[in-house]
């Protein structure tokens, strides 16, 4: 076990010496921000290990080794299972990980004495539901922040990991929580800021004819990382975001036959699978490339596929397809109305274990944390918890396409691109 | 274009094929031969080859290259041989017993458009250097004989380096200019996607670059060596040719990392911080963190035996390969340029898993000099990349010796336009 004067006497002065950016020597300056990280489980590979040590040992960003000028001060751990490593962490950091998050937050105290909370609950040991999802208690985690917050007249930035909730009701009490205490607050996975190969963003303002995502794993942890990097996508169209009329989910041969009859385009098909660096199949046997379209060899290598189908209050048709078999990275095809190109790109999951998209997100979390203002509406995450929700909905009610009034979910694209390219 | 069905052939027998050399985009689709090494899951010809038969993502939509691998020249069979497999699969694609087969149809003048010749991989000796020595050359040798034979060429694609000797490279170069044919060489770290997807700078000055990599002398040595050499080609005055290489192999490095510049022996630690903040495949000596910037001290205890190659330009720029197994899984570049403080890095990205498309952009190259009957890539980056991994592997020979190079004194000059993938 290293010291923290260990740890930063080896680390440290190599970054200080070697690979610390221009932005953070500037920052120096200025009082690091505390903050309070509250975790369902700190494990190796773990999104809190993942996310936590951005903010402890920093992260590569454009071609510089960054150190946040932000600090780690207390924690929460939900559950401690063999290969806990909160209690390393903390030795090696010196900061404490408390029974409570009120704790946490207060630091032992009686107020609330951190500049930011880092929610990150994802894994760990915690039921399903009938329509399978993990009932991670991130809705109570924040619940208990916000508790905080009225309690001590004080609010802070609150970053909260993957979606908000299983629940579209409880995501919406969170996204309100936050507006009604005017605190900031960003949500979220990796996949709308890691790379995408190639670059692409569609130009704002544009208008959508018909947008396709591919995407792999299990549900409801996976589809929602293919959902919200859809989303990312479609939400700068003309007029933005405005909400979902409906949705269904259609498994198994009724997918192919889907395709067959134009509920999805398979010319985007093509393009998104183009996209893909990591094709199943036979490649697996002999490494050659495929088309998996026009070859007709989806339905023998995708025993269970999956079709989100998600019609947009303005029209617009947006289809996920679930191909595990097919490929294991995440495409996107659209085109654009009046064209007949086709767009795509794939969103770059990095390898393990570095997961450096992780640091793309890291740099946005730090920079609500660091500015007070979100690089991205929190509502693109909101109206993905209701489109998962109402997907699986739809999957435990026999498939039957749902009506989806509750998802008036409105909002506009920020202009910027976000996605990593620097 | 659209590919034909698998089973049929693409052209009927006795079909008037024009010359290759001087025509524009041909009207029918070039006859291609294949000559490899052997043709196995990951060898470079598997790569290669499979994106002609089979064809591969490119740019939103499968592509199927306009020209078609009629004969496959296998030297090794190994178990895990796929060329019979392949050409059941493929039947205009027919097995040769011989080089000069493939390139006849089983006649006795040239019978193909284009020649990929793959000679990587396969169990080949090794001298006493540590080189392995492909057949690259000895298979060059035999296609030539058919051309002159036949009064006629056709383009050649050789992937990787010439061959692991400089003289051969040289005369493969001066042959293909003697007898005017189109000759294509080097790997796919050129043309491969960068993160970010950013080019050198033309016309601008670099006063030193560093590119860092993995795996062993005398094979992806050369892909690092041209990780730097296709940016720096594009430097103000061209390239100007090499003067001297030092290679240096064990703790040596280590007392020249912590040297902190050129001058002192070793180089530009910002250099060397660049390249490891670009890589998304980095070791972590610390049990339990995934992604940590390593001390000194890491990277001594990850890596066993470190390789470095300085590399002195003849206009002065200096460059350093460094193949720092353990440290890295990726290959980096970074460059200081005259007169800005700001460091240039990017990652040269190779996806790997099982498809390894980095050579697509590799046989659209290839593809593109057939039906164009221009190499699209300079083939003195390849002479001089040959040069300089034998020079790398010499010095090693030497006892770690600085060689003057007057050999590499290759001079060349590129068009401003980029050509790695980044549609």
């Amino acid at each position: 076990m290293v010291s923290r004067r260990e740890f930063l006497a080896t680390s440290g002065s190599a970054i200080a010496l070697a690979g610390l950016s221009p932005a953070a020597l500037a920052a120096g300056a200025a009082k690091p921000k505390r903050i309070a990280l509250v975790s369902t489980v700190w494990f190796y590979q773990s999104h809190t290990q993942h996310i936590g040590d951005r903010f402890l040992v920093g992260y590569p960003q454009e071609g510089h080794w960054h150190r946040p000028n932000m600090q780690i001060v207390s924690a929460y751990v939900d559950q401690k299972p063999a290969g806990d490593l909160s209690g390393e962490r903390a030795r090696s950091f010196g900061f404490t990980v408390y029974p409570t998050i009120a704790q946490a937050l207060r630091r032992g105290g009686d107020k609330l004495a951190v500049d930011a909370v880092l929610i990150v609950g994802e894994h760990g040991d915690y039921p399903h539901n009938a329509k399978g999802q993990i009932l991670y208690p991130r809705y109570e985690f924040f619940k208990q922040c916000v508790e905080v917050f009225e309690r001590d007249a004080r609010a802070v930035p609150v970053y909260n990991d993957k979606h908000l909730s299983y629940s579209f009701r409880k995501a919406s009490e969170m996204v309100a929580d936050s507006k009604r205490l005017k605190f900031p607050m960003l949500a979220g996975s990796s996949l709308p800021v890691t790379w995408r190969l190639p670059e692409l963003e569609l130009p704002l303002e544009c208008e959508i004819d018909e947008a396709l995502m591919v995407g792999v794993g299990s549900s409801d942890p996976m589809d929602y990382h293919a959902l919200e990097a859809m989303q990312c996508m479609v939400e700068r169209r003309r007029g933005g975001e405005t909400g979902i009329k409906s949705v269904q989910l259609i498994e198994g041969p009724a997918v192919w036959q889907a395709g067959e009859q134009g509920r999805y385009s398979k010319c985007l098909l093509e393009a998104a699978l183009s996209r893909s660096d990591k094709i199943l199949g036979k490649t697996t046997e002999d490494a050659r490339p495929q088309d998996l379209v026009g070859s007709g060899v989806l339905p023998k290598i995708v025993p269970q596929p999956a079709a989100y189908f998600i019609e947009r209050r303005d029209g617009t048709r947006t289809t996920l397809l679930m191909l595990n078999g097919a490929v294991a990275d995440y495409t996107f095809a659209c085109r654009l109305k009046g064209s007949t190109d086709v767009l795509s790109t794939q969103f770059f999951l990095t390898p393990t274990p570095n997961v450096t998209y992780s640091a793309s997100l890291g740099s946005k979390i730090e920079e609500m944390f660091a500015t007070g203002v979100a690089p991205y509406p929190v509502e693109r995450t909101q109206i993905v918890c209701g489109i998962l929700e109402s997907c699986l909905d739809s999957k435990v009610a026999g498939h039957s396409r749902l009506e989806t009034p509750h998802l008036d979910v409105t909002y506009r694209a920020p202009a910027q691109s976000q996605f990593c390219r620097e | 274009m659209m590919g034909f069905p698998p089973g049929t052939r693409s052209h009927p027998p006795n079909l008037q094929i024009p010359s290759r050399n001087l025509s524009p985009r041909p009207t029918t689709r070039p006859r291609l031969a294949a000559v490899v090494t052997e043709y196995r899951k990951f060898s470079h010809a598997q790569h290669v080859v499979d994106r002609f038969l089979f064809g591969y993502g490119w740019e939103g939509r499968h592509h199927k290259p306009e020209a078609d691998v009629v004969a496959l020249y296998v030297d090794q069979r190994p178990a895990s041989d796929l060329s019979r497999s392949r050409a059941a699969e493929f039947p205009q694609m027919r097995l040769a017993p011989t080089i000069a087969d493939a390139l006849t149809d089983g006649g006795r003048t040239l019978n193909v458009d284009g020649i990929l010749l793959i000679g990587e991989h396969g169990t080949y000796p090794r001298n006493e250097k540590g080189q392995t020595l492909y057949p690259r050359y000895e298979f060059f040798t035999q296609i030539i004989d058919v051309f002159r034979k036949s009064g006629r060429s056709v383009p050649i694609f050789n992937d990787k380096h010439l061959s692991w000797s400089w003289d051969h490279a040289r005369e493969m170069v001066a042959t293909s200019r003697a007898l005017g044919f189109p000759l294509m060489a080097g790997s796919s770290l050129p043309v491969t996607r960068r993160l970010p997807a950013i080019d050198f700078p033309y016309n601008e000055s670099p006063t030193e670059v560093m590119a860092i990599g993995y795996g062993a002398v005398d094979s992806y040595d050369f892909h690092v060596l041209e990780t730097i050499q296709c940016m720096v080609e594009r430097r103000h005055g061209g390239e100007t040719g090499v003067a001297a290489v030092q290679a240096i192999r064990g703790d040596d490095v280590w007392k020249r990392m912590s040297a902190g510049s050129w001058q002192a022996g070793g180089w530009d630690s910002r250099l060397f911080s660049a390249c490891l903040c670009r890589s998304i495949q980095l070791g972590s000596a610390r049990s339990g963190y995934s992604d940590i910037y390593p001390s000194d001290a890491d990277v001594r205890k990850l890596v066993k035996t470190p390789v470095a190659y300085r590399i002195e330009y003849r206009d002065g720029l200096k460059a350093t390969m460094l193949l720092l197994n353990g440290l890295v899984s990726d290959m980096t570049f970074a460059a200081r340029l005259k007169g800005s403080k700001e460091i240039l890095s990017c990652l040269m990205y190779l996806p790997h898993r099982d498809v390894c498309n980095f050579f697509s952009p590799l046989a659209h190259q290839a593809e593109t000099m057939f039906l164009t009957g221009r190499s699209p890539r300079p083939l003195e980056r390849t002479l001089l990349t040959t040069g300089l991994t034998a020079a790398g592997v010499e010095s090693l020979w030497q006892g770690q010796k600085r060689i003057e190079t007057p050999h590499l004194a290759v001079a060349y000059r590129v068009g401003d336009e980029s050509t790695f993938w980044r549609t």
